[in-house]
């Protein structure tokens, strides 16, 4: 699956990633942990500057999961498949 | 704050907001950190995809179609929770560009939106390839008006 190597790494430095950084967001490439930036924007931006166009990660550090929620989708009024 | 007014109709079928819901036209582009690497390394930049957004206000966050985003070029940046009718599950997560002619919006980044397969035609044969979410409705004042079928945006 894409990203799966970054999500992992991402579980694994979770804990040290919110006692410095948490409310920012992670920029993860493959096992090294770039940064965290203030908006995803930025970290997007530094991602493409060092990367190009190879996948990388920008995941919310927090506590919770970022869900993505569709009342229409849950109550099936929509014909969409996530 | 510019106001625009839509008015939903056909001659054929008469009103048509109930059955086609709230929809305005979109383009969806390259973001702008990838579109200058590639100008940068002269790599081609693929052309802008056109379609319609629902309205959605159902959807903490905007989705667009998974098929756009590939024909795009843009590589997803994270994979997060989503919950469906057939369950559980996980969505990618892409950055974008959106611009809606109808609103003279032009070029507004959207870093964070969820990739689903979503592609559907109204039966006046608009093709829906995104969902407008909270995400965006929060700058929006928007109005349904179904007597009228009608809808007012402001934004």
């Amino acid at each position: 699956m894409a990203l799966e190597q970054e999500l992992q790494h991402f579980e694994k430095i979770k804990a040290e990633l919110l006692k410095n950084h948490a409310g920012k967001f992670a920029l993860i490439k493959g096992n090294e942990f770039v940064g965290a930036f203030d908006t995803p924007d930025n970290a997007f931006k530094e991602g493409v500057n060092r990367f190009g166009k190879e996948i990388f990660l920008i995941k919310r550090i927090s506590q919770e999961e970022e869900v993505y929620r569709n009342q229409a989708l849950f109550l099936g009024l929509l014909n969409a498949h996530i | 704050m510019p106001i625009f007014d839509f008015y939903f109709w056909t001659q054929e079928t008469g009103p048509t907001l109930a059955t086609s819901g709230p929809i305005i036209q979109v383009e969806v582009s390259m973001p702008s950190a990838l579109e200058e690497f590639c100008t940068k390394k002269s790599v081609p930049i693929p052309p802008p995809q056109t379609g319609f957004a629902l309205i959605d206000t159902g959807a903490s966050n905007s989705a667009i179609d998974e098929s756009i985003l590939q024909q795009l070029s843009i590589l997803p940046i994270d994979s997060i929770p989503s919950s469906t009718p057939s369950g559980a599950g996980r969505s990618f997560v892409y950055p974008t560009k959106v611009s809606f002619p109808a609103l003279n919006v032009k070029d507004y980044g959207l870093s964070r939106v969820i990739g689903c397969n979503l592609k559907w035609k109204t039966a006046d044969n608009k093709e829906i390839i995104m969902l407008l979410g909270r995400d965006l409705l929060r700058y929006m004042v928007l109005i349904y008006n179904g007597t009228n079928s009608s809808i007012t945006i402001g934004f």
